[in-house]
Formats: C-alpha cells, structure tokens, sequence
C-alpha cells in the first residue's frame, strides 16, 4: 500500500513538474500570452508622466483582453504587458531593453519621454526588438536609421508650432512679438527650433529663445531679461514644472503678455490644480482631443475611448498621454494580428507597412518610423479644462484672446 | 538698473527660502555629525503636510507651518530616537547608507500615496508682488518665506547660546562624551536636535508649497541644496546656512541674468569650488567641524 502510494505520490510530482516546465517558455511563443516589455518612470523627475504612459497601456490590455485576447495565426492570446521603472534615467532605459532580450522579449512598448526613448531605440535596434515608441516625440531619434522603432505620435518639431499657428490664424487682435522659453532637453529645444522658424515665416516679431535647466522650477532669470520687450505672446517649450514655472513667475515678476502658449503641460490635470485661476487661458498642443477624428475595432471613436478610460479609472478624465500610451499598444496589437506572428521581424515589417484609422487618428509611418498622417491639436484651459480650439474643424470651442486673465 | 534691482532682489528671497530649507540639514550634520540624505524628503512631506492641512480646513499655508512643524518635529524624534541613532557612532558612510534609504522609503512612500502628481498650496497673495520704483516687483509670498528664514535662524541661534537645551545641543555637538559626565542625555539631545531639523525642513516644505510646485520627485534637489548651502556657509554656526543659502540665490540669480540660463548651476557650484579652495570651512564655518568627518 505505502509503496504504491510513493509511486503515485512520485508520478504526480514528476507530472507536475513536466508541467510547470512546460508553462515556463512563456514570453512571445504561442502559449497562450503575448507579454510586452516596457521601461517606465515609476519614480524620479519624470514619475507624473510615466505613470500616465502606463495608465494608457493598462487600458489597452484590459480592453483587448476583455474582447478575447489577440487573435495570431488560429490562436488567441492574452495580452501582458511586464514593466521595469527605469527611475526616470534614460541610460537606465536602455539597459532594461538587454534586460528584456535577455528574458525573450521581443516586443517593446516605449518609455516616458525623448531621451528614454532614444537610449532605449538604440538597444532595441542592436537587440533585433521591436519598438513602438508612445511619447519620444524628439525628431533626432528618427535620424539616426533605425529600422525597428516606429512613433505613433506627431514628432516635436509641430508641438510648438501648432500653437503659432492657431495664434496666427484665431487670435484676435493679432501679436506681433513672440518670446520663447524652452528647456534646454532635446525634444524641448527641437520643438523650439522648428517654432521660432514658423513664426518668423509668418511675420512675427521672434525675441531670442531663453534655455533653462530642464526640469527647473525658477526661470525668473528667463522672464526677467523677457520682461523689457514686453512680448505679446510667451511661448513655454516645457514639461510641467518649468510651465508652472513660467505662468507664476510671471505674475509675480509683472510680465504680462496677451497670452500664454505651452507645449506638454496644459492638458495634464496637475497643470490646473498647480495654478488653479492663473491656469486660465493658457494654450497648449496636444497629439489627441476627443474630437479627434478616426475609429478602430478596439476602442471605437475618441469619445467612446474616453469613456473606457473614465470606466478604468473612476470616471477621471483622459489627456493625451494615456491615449498616444493606448495608440502606441493597439499599433503593436494590430501589427501582431496582421503578420499572424509574434515573431520581431514579421511585426517589425508588418508596422512598417500599417496604414489604419484609430481612435488616435491615421496611424502610418514613414521610412524613419514617424507617423506624420496625423496632426497635432491645440487646446486652451477654459473654466478650468482643456478644450479643443484648433484646428478649427475639430474645435470644442472658440479660443478666447487676450488669453491671459491676469 | 532696475534689471539689476530685480535679479538681486529676487535672489535674495530666493536665498532665504533656501537658507530655511538648508538650516536644519546644517544643524544635524554640525552636531551630529550626519549628513542627512533624507533631508529633502522631510522639506517635501512638510509641503504635503502643510498642503493636506489647507485642503481639509483651508488654513493658510503660512500658517500651517506651525501643526506643519510640530507634526515633522514628532517624526524627526521618533526616526532618531528608533532608528538614526543605532548607527549614530558608525562612520559616517553608515549613516549615509542610512539615510539614503530612510530618502528612498519616504519618497517612494509619497509616490504611492500621491501618485507623483506635482501640487502647490494656492493662496491669493502669494503671486502678488509689492511694486517698487522702476518697476522692480517683490513678490509677497517669496518675501514673506525670506523674512520667517531669516527670523527663525536668528530665533536658533539665539536659543542654541541661551537656553539650557540649546547649550546642551551644542555641548553634545563638541563632545559628546564630556556632555555625558555632565548629566546631558545624549540620544535625548540627539532627537530633539534632528527633531528641531525636521521641523525647520517641514516648514521650509510649507513655503515651497506656496510660491512653487513641489512632488516627491523633488526631494533630491532639496538634499542637494541643503549640502550646497551648508558647505558654503560652513558648520558649527546657526549662521552658516543663512548666509550660503543667500550666496547660493544670489548668486544663482546674477549667474542666470549675466550668463546664459542653462549655466546657474555650475555657477553655483563654481562658486562652492572658491569658496572651498580659499576658505575650507565655509563662509561662517569653524574649522574644529569642517576637519571632524570622520570617514
């Protein structure tokens, strides 16, 4: 008896074991789950804008795998996305990609920010991964040849010049002088560059860009040597703490322009409640509005995407880094679907080659990995909230100018 | 002109904000020979402090300092008491290690609770500035947060030379062995002093809050303002941190406007490279506590 219960005893556990080995060779073969790699900015400076980043992928997995998983080849496969926090350091970044590699994985959801994810597109191109880049809109990273890095996002080089065009086409009575305050990180001085260009193209007065540190909460040296040309228009090419920066500073240091005009902060909920009434007026480009135009399988219109991610996470409001973080994902979803594989090459070409309406806009690249089909928004803080004034077509409101309250 | 009377007005405030931010790091490291890694944390839970207060009951910030400062005075106590002064006699790369990870839970701790999200305490009047002639604007809640600096460092000082505990403080800070025969409780001593640290840190924290953004991610820059303003002003004088956190914005503010923006903070610690070749313990510093750490 005691024998006989050893035998079974040793075959159940020798069972289980052929089991549990089994389950392990995960990752990107067809057991059952697409698991993606991503690097994002759980702590450090960037922490506010990794968490948003992720809180878009976190919509994308629920919605896919709460309509069946994705369907590659005759298999449906759960989709699982596997995150390290690169701490908000870009070398860090790139070292997570080997991490992934190591570990198998081929499939790579892009960290928080441009310098992230230019470290991290350089890896994936050694590694022969594949990248799907949610917010590196810098265009130097598209520069450098790599094959295997694809940007749903508008580069930064339309962030800032959006605004001078919605200012040169709605602003009534029209500026004639524009000062520039950009922070001194690539993406920030690329969307400057490409501004100062677009605004003295149309006639502006363009008074010297002034570079701060980037990720500063004082640019009072900035506004002070500003302040004696007394600027129409201060456009910010800045993140959150350096917008907060130049609107407050402002006020105490009386430079008082007809309106405010900042890249990446506005639409986040922080850049209201840091400011609360001097927020008011104050433009800002975005890559996504619910009014942008399109639709997909997954997540319908703009709107209806809107209303999952209200649905996700206690009715809060979606801004434009939870959906470019969503579209960056449902790209690598869709790219999977149509090669019928989760093999890196056969993604990589399939993403070259999309061409699909999305709740995001047109996403299609073109032979850098850009996705240029789509264009960039801008919306104003009215009573509080963002709200789409440009392009006029998918406006939710007029832009009131002067726009600056104080 | 007026230029001028601007950049050195605005550094000066900004040099007191970050004296009140850098006086309680420089008392515990001059006394307890600790340098506090953890230090720009407790400035940052002081905001959060400070700003949950004005959310709950709509307190000013200014004055939330004070339940800002006793509750961070409470915690400062208790880290010491429980957990600093284990290692209190180790060399000082313990403490570091110490700290840094006491910097790291706190931080990421904040994080959890606050999700990163950046904050600041809105009040009517702090964006408001007093206008002076040629248009040189002083901006109330930056002048305010400059004047209570400069009026609690001059308020440690004064209690360290004249009150029993503050002679005890500083009797401890030069040996701590011959306070000990003198009936002084040193881990007593100890707590109250990184206590007292906190709690400057805390309302340092609550004027921040106020005249910028603060989230946990900013807890490092703290730190390093702290270290930057006490070399400069140098230990073993309540002195010491007001006078290198009002060099630091000074001279931050003349860097920022003569040179181009990008380059304050290498002025900054250009000016700490001088300072230190020319006069090793720092401005108002003794030298007996610039030659005491221990390694």
């Amino acid at each position: 008896m005691r024998l006989k219960l050893a035998v079974i005893v040793a075959l159940a556990l020798t069972v289980a074991g052929c089991g549990s080995k089994g389950e392990q060779t995960t990752n990107n073969t067809p057991t059952g789950t697409l698991t993606i790699g991503a690097s994002l900015s759980s702590t450090g400076s960037l922490a506010r804008e990794g968490i948003l980043t992720k809180e878009g992928y976190d919509v994308c997995v629920n919605v896919v795998n709460g309509k069946g998983g994705v369907q590659v080849g005759n298999q449906k496969m759960k989709l699982e996305i596997k995150y390290q926090d690169d701490t908000s350091k870009s070398d860090l970044a790139g070292q997570l990609m080997d991490q992934f590699n190591d570990g198998g994985l081929k499939l790579i959801l892009g960290p928080y920010g441009s310098g992230a994810t230019a470290a991290a597109a350089a890896s994936v191109e050694r590694n022969g991964q594949v990248m799907v880049d949610s917010s590196g809109a810098d265009d130097a990273i598209f520069t450098k040849g790599y094959k295997r890095t694809f940007a749903v996002l508008s580069p930064a080089t339309l962030y800032a010049t959006s605004m001078v065009e919605a200012i040169n086409e709605l602003a009534t009575p029209k500026p004639t002088s524009i000062a520039f305050i950009s922070a001194d990180d690539g993406f920030s001085k690329t969307a400057t560059t490409a501004a100062v260009a677009r605004a003295q193209a149309l006639g502006f007065t363009v008074i010297p860009p002034e570079y701060v540190p980037n990720g500063t909460t004082d640019v009072s040296s900035a506004l002070t040597k500003i302040k004696p040309a007394n600027p129409d228009v201060i456009i910010g090419s800045a993140h959150l703490a350096e917008g907060v920066a130049i609107v407050k500073q402002s006020t105490e240091l009386g430079v008082k322009p007809k309106g405010f005009a900042e890249t990446v902060a506005p639409p986040t909920p922080d850049f209201v409640q840091a400011l609360s009434k001097s927020a008011e007026g104050v433009l800002g480009s975005t890559q996504w509005t619910i009014k942008t135009k399109g639709t997909d399988k997954w997540f319908g219109s703009a709107s209806d995407y809107a209303k999952t991610f209200a649905g996700q996470f206690n009715g809060r409001e979606v801004e434009y880094h939870g959906a470019e973080a969503t579209a960056a994902c449902l790209a690598l979803v869709l790219a999977v679907e149509k090669a019928g594989s989760t093999d890196p090459t056969k993604v990589r070409d399939t993403l070259a080659g999309l061409n699909e309406q999305s709740f995001f806009g047109p996403i299609k690249f073109n032979d850098k990995g850009q996705n240029l089909t789509k264009t960039m928004g801008v919306i104003q803080i009215q009573n509080g909230k963002p709200v789409s004034v440009w392009p006029k077509d998918a406006a939710e409101a007029p832009m009131k100018w002067p726009g600056n309250a104080a | 002109m007026s230029q001028f009377a601007q950049v050195t007005i605005y550094g000066l405030l900004q040099g007191g904000l970050l004296a009140l931010v850098a006086v309680g790091f420089s008392l515990v490291w001059g006394v307890m020979n600790v340098v506090n890694l953890a230090h720009g944390a407790f400035v940052i839970t002081g905001a959060y402090v400070a700003w949950e207060i004005n959310r709950a009951v709509g307190l000013d910030p200014f004055l939330a300092m004070i339940p800002t400062a006793v509750v961070l005075f409470a915690l400062g106590y208790v880290i010491q008491r429980g957990l600093v002064n284990l290692v209190v006699n180790a060399p000082i790369f313990i403490t570091l290690l110490l700290t840094f990870g006491l910097n790291l839970l706190l931080v990421n701790g904040m994080i959890l609770r606050y999700k990163a999200n950046y904050q600041s305490i809105p009040t009517s009047y702090a964006t408001q500035s007093l206008v002076l002639p040629g248009d040189v604007r002083v901006p109330y809640g930056r002048l305010i947060a400059a004047v209570i600096a400069v009026a609690l460092t001059l308020a440690l000082a004064w209690a360290v030379r004249r009150t029993r505990l503050g002679l005890s403080i500083l009797a401890t800070g030069m040996d701590r062995g011959a306070a000990r025969l003198m009936g002084i409780r040193a881990a007593h001593v100890y707590a109250v002093t990184f206590g007292l640290a906190a709690a400057m840190a805390g309302m340092a924290g609550a004027a921040v809050g106020t005249v910028s953004t603060f989230s946990p991610a900013d807890a490092g820059r703290f730190t390093l303002f702290s270290f930057v303003a006490a070399v400069l002003g140098g230990l073993g004088n309540m002195y010491g941190a007001l006078y290198g956190g009002l060099l630091l914005g000074l001279v931050e503010a003349w860097g920022g406007n003569l040179l181009p923006n990008t380059l304050v903070n290498a002025v900054a610690f250009a000016v700490v490279v001088i300072v230190l070749a020319v006069r090793p313990q720092g401005l108002a510093g003794r030298a007996f506590y610039a030659s005491r750490v221990e390694v």
